[in-house]
Order: C-alpha cells, then structure tokens, then sequence
C-alpha cells in the first residue's frame, strides 16, 4: 500500500533510495526486498513491531549494516560510503551511545575537530536552560540529560537527514514533549529530512509528514498523511442492525470497545458509511493496530 | 590530520589513568623510596664499595639506567594491556554507534587506537623516565653534598650523565616501539573481535602454529620449531654488545655509543615486515568493525 506522491515529482532528488532491500541474518531473511524513496523536508514516521526490520533499515540507510539491492542517500552507497555521508548525515540510536569517560566540554572540542558542521556554539546554545554544564561528564547525567545532550549535539550538526531511532526510549514524558518540541522549532526546516522510529506513535503523529508501516520485513504503508486522512476512515457503530452491512464494505480491521463496535475502512468513500455510524479520522496508533495484524505473534518461527 | 589528532586525544583521555595518572602516581612512589633509601642506609651513600671507588659517579648511571628499564618494561606491558582494551572499549562502553555516526572511517579510528599507543604513553612514559632521574639525581647529589663526597663541580658531570642516559633511554624506547609493533597490532585487531581476550588469544595463536608445525612437519617438540624460534627471536629486543663491555668496565656511559650499537644490530627488515603486517592487521580489524555492528 504505496502512495509515492511526494516522491515521484521528477525535480527532486530523493534523500533516501531503496529498491529490492533485502537482509538475512543466517537463514533468516529480515528485510524482503524494501523499494521506497524519502524526498527532502520531511518527518518520516517508520513505525513497526519489535523485530520488523525498522533498526535493520536504519541501519541499512546509515551505512551500519550491509544489505542485498541497492540503497543510497544522498546519492552515495551508505555502507562503502559511512564517513563521507556521516558529515551530512546525524543520528541517534536507540542505545544509550555518548561516550561516557568524557566531560561535555570535552566532547563539545573533540566534536568540533571530528565532525566539519558540527557547530559548538549552537550546542551549547540548545543546552542553555537545562541543567546540564561543561564540567559534568557524560555518565554523571542522567538518562534524561543525556538525551537532552545528545539531541544539543545532533541538533548542532548541519545535516541534511536526521534518523532517530527510538530516541526517546526510557524518558518520562515530559522529556519527551519538550525532545520533540526543541526538535520541530530549533532544528526542521525545508531543507532537512527526519527519520524517526518509535513505539510511542501518538507522541509523534502531530510533527509527521510521511509515515511507514513496516510488518515482518516488508513495507505496508508508506504514505503522506494528508493522503493517510483522506484514504482512512474509522467508523463507529453504535446499532447491532447496521453491522453486518457496514462490514459488507470490508473493513481492514475490526474490534469491540466498550460495547461498540469500530471498524477501520481503506478507500471507501465517508458518504457510502456515513449511515452506518459516527465517522472519524482513525490515529496513527488505531492505524497500526489495524493494519499491523497478524496471523501469529512471530510468524517468522512459523514459517 | 585535524580529525585525526582529536581521535588520538579522546584515547588520551579515555586511558588517562594508564597515560598519566598512573605513571605520575609511580614517580611520586619511586621519589619517596630514593628519599627513603638515601636516609634510611640502604644505598651506601658514601659510595665506599669497589666499583664505586674506581667509577663514583657510577650510581647516577646505574640508577637512571635502572629507571629507564623499569620504565621501559611497564610502557610495553601497559601498551599489550591498553591494546586489548583500548580497541574493545567503544564496543564495551556502548559508544560504538555514536563514533560510527562520525564522518572518520573505521580503519581512522583504530588507527589513531595504535597511535595514541605508540606517541602518547611512551611520550608520558619518556617525559616521567626523565623526572624520576632528575630526582634520582637530586636526592643523590644533595646526599653526597652533605656527606662531602661531592663538590659543585661534580654537577657538571652529573649533568653530561644525565644527557647520555636519557639519549640511551629515548633510543630504547623508539626501537622497542618498532621491534613490539606487529605485536601491538595483533592483540589490538583481536581485541576489536574478543576483547580483553586478544592477549591470551594473541599468546595461544602462534603456539597452535608452532604446534601445529610440529605435528605436520616434524621436529623434537612443538617448542624446537622454526615457528617457536621466530617468535623467540621477535619476542627480544637486539642484545647490545655495549652495554656488556661498559658494565664491566670503569668508563662512563656513552649514550650514543649505546644508540649507535642498538640501531646496528636491529633487523631493520624485519621492522619493515612488521610495519606492514601492524597496516594489514588494522586493515581487517577495521572491516571486522565496520561489517559487525555490534550495538
């Protein structure tokens, strides 16, 4: 279920390319041959279960992890091109990955010698307010603060593409509010592209351009969300009656809360269900339940 | 380069302790027991025995000599420890993934591993070897001074002793630095793969080859091998005919007699292999990183 409509406009050069992406670990084939485009100046969501290949992908575009097809961001073939793309391209990952012996000042001077656009004064421009100072060194903070520090670090990289992968893993959430409000003001504008990964869908769906659904190595979505409000409709029937008939529009899913029944439609017109109940645009986490179903709780086993 | 030099300088902080603190910690130990021994009657600070008589300045060369050595053995056995650990350390600390999002290649990043290695602890190392003499030397000629077996002019010589044994220790270090290399590399490379397991590893490796030559081709036991014999020959540094000849004699230490000796009987092609295979194993070490994403 592909919309492609951001992409396909012939003048802009995607950040990110992917045709046939396949990768195994042993016997076990994780990605199953993944084609996809990511245009500039925009907020990817690829949201997955646990296991569903979205680090694998990460990992593939960040030049981590070798993969069969092709990819390229930016034009260059992450893996045998990692450092060249790195100066254009920052990330955090879902571990807890700063270097912990090391003061922030420390860091702040290394980095500034290690990475071309990487800028000290706009690092410690974003920690302004925080309670995180120069001396402290990194395994003194706490998980908090480190996300915080590692963000003021990312966020002081002049990068074309941001890939954040469970970034937010572990914060309360007031971190995470204020994680993603410092990343929408201080640091999206039209020329940077965001990747995010996380489990916590609603926290993200207000800042999200694009979303990919990714379901045991295979992509299932991949649509703008102007696209995904339009082409989805949650429909919420109150009237025992009306059941068998709005079923017989084929529901994508199905589910019973509190005594009602909510049905999740793909492509059907909001005037032919109308009759049939209260329509609403379903959330981005009602979607990924909905669509996200599957026959056992690790098929890959069963296979 | 730029890059480069702040990779070397994030090893220098990450092994801080083993760089500095730890050699600084040593020096402060080895001032107190000279201060101790030249006190307390342990070193005949008269300098009334045979040798001391017919060469009295003896003890300042033999001394600092003694310093250099001592010096020079925790170097090497730091750096084979700081190799097992230094390489692993970004896999062990849960970095690893933050150094990859760096625009420095893997093969950069342990590169700067063996460099920080080979400049920055024989650098602290060469720097503390040259302190502690210096204390040596002051405890020594203050002690003669107020037991008045020296005089102001004695200062002088102690002064040229001082230059010809540091020499002899720099030049010591630099060859032994070259003569360890390979080896250096080899538990750095394993340890990018197994940890602080690469110096059993590294020491079990060429024993299996040894072993392994004996079983296939022959010899009295696995130890009587041409294998064995090259990782004894590669395991010592060149023996010195000069310092067997000055340290039966009453002449001075020349310094650059020792370093002229030293040079002349290193195998300079064996260096050159060494180099080589110290490139080629860091080589693989990079591609096993680069490929293993661990984190």
């Amino acid at each position: 279920m592909t919309d492609l409509s951001a992409s396909t406009d012939l003048d802009v050069q995607p950040i990110v390319s992917a045709r046939g992406l396949r990768k195994k670990f042993g016997r076990k084939e994780i990605l199953h041959g993944l084609d996809f485009d990511i245009p500039p100046g925009r907020i990817y969501g690829l949201i997955g279960h646990n296991g569903a290949g979205k680090t694998t992908t990460l990992n593939a575009m960040l030049g981590l992890t070798h993969c069969e097809g092709t990819i390229r961001v930016l034009g260059e073939d992450p893996f045998a091109k990692r450092a060249k793309l790195m100066e254009n391209v920052a990330f955090i990952s879902d571990v807890a990955s700063l270097p912990r012996f090391l003061r922030v000042r420390e860091l702040f001077a290394l980095l500034t010698n290690i990475h071309p656009n990487f800028s000290p004064e706009k690092a410690r421009s974003f920690l302004e307010g925080t309670d995180i100072k120069p001396e402290m060194k990194v395994k003194h903070l706490s998980k908090g603060m480190v996300a915080q520090l590692h963000l003021a670090v990312v966020m002081a990289i002049d990068a074309k593409l941001l890939v954040l992968d469970e970034p937010t893993l572990g914060l309360d959430i007031t971190y995470r509010k204020r994680f993603y409000r410092r990343l929408l003001e201080d640091y999206m504008t039209e020329e940077r592209t965001l990747i995010i990964t996380t489990h916590q869908v609603d926290e993200i769906e207000f800042m999200l351009s694009d979303i990919m659904f990714i379901r045991d190595g295979d992509l299932i979505l991949h649509m703008q969300m102007e696209t995904v409000n339009e082409k989805f409709t949650q429909l919420v029937v109150n009237d025992p009656a009306q059941h068998a008939a709005a079923r017989a529009h084929g529901p994508v899913y199905e589910e019973t809360r509190f005594g009602q029944t909510v049905m999740i439609f793909d492509g059907i017109d909001r005037a032919v269900l109308e009759p049939y109940g209260r329509l609403s645009t379903p959330t981005l986490s009602d979607l990924f339940v909905a669509l996200m179903q599957r026959p056992t709780a690790n098929p890959e086993a069963a296979r | 380069m730029k890059a480069f030099t702040a990779l070397v300088h994030r090893e220098y902080i990450e092994h801080r302790g083993a760089f500095l603190i730890g050699p600084l910690i040593l020096v402060a130990v080895l001032f107190g027991a000279t201060i101790l021994a030249f006190t307390v009657g342990r070193v005949d600070a008269r300098f009334s025995g045979a040798l001391f008589t017919v060469a009295p300045l003896r003890v300042y060369e033999l001394g600092f000599l003694f310093f250099g050595l001592g010096w020079s053995l925790y170097m090497i056995s730091v750096l084979f420890f700081y190799c097992a650990d230094g390489f692993a350390a970004d896999k062990r600390n849960n970095a690893m993934l933050f150094w990859k999002s760096m625009p420095v290649t893997d093969f950069k990043v342990l590169l700067s591993k063996l460099v920080a290695g080979i400049t920055v602890l024989p650098g602290t190392v060469y720097a503390v070897a040259l302190l502690s003499g210096l204390l040596l030397f002051g405890v020594a000629y203050v002690t003669m001074l107020i037991n008045g077996t020296a005089t102001v002019a004695t200062l002088s010589s102690i002064v040229v002793i001082y230059g010809q044994v540091a020499l002899a220790i720099l030049v010591a270090i630099v060859c032994g630095l070259l003569w360890y290399l390979p080896m250096m590399a080899l538990v750095g490379a394993v340890a990018t793969a197994v940890g602080r397991w690469a110096i059993p590893i590294s020491l079990l490796v060429p024993a299996l080859v040894s072993t392994l030559e004996w079983v296939t081709l022959g010899g009295l036991h696995p130890f009587q091998t041409h294998t064995w014999r090259f990782i004894e020959y590669r395991g010592a540094l060149p023996s010195t005919p000069y310092i067997e000849s000055w340290s039966v004699s009453a002449e001075s230490f020349n310094g650059v007699a020792f370093a002229t000796d030293l040079i002349a009987h290193m195998d300079w092609t064996q260096v050159g292999i060494g180099v080589v295979f110290a490139i080629f194993v860091l080589y693989l070490a990079s591609e096993y990183r680069r490929r293993v994403n661990d984190n």
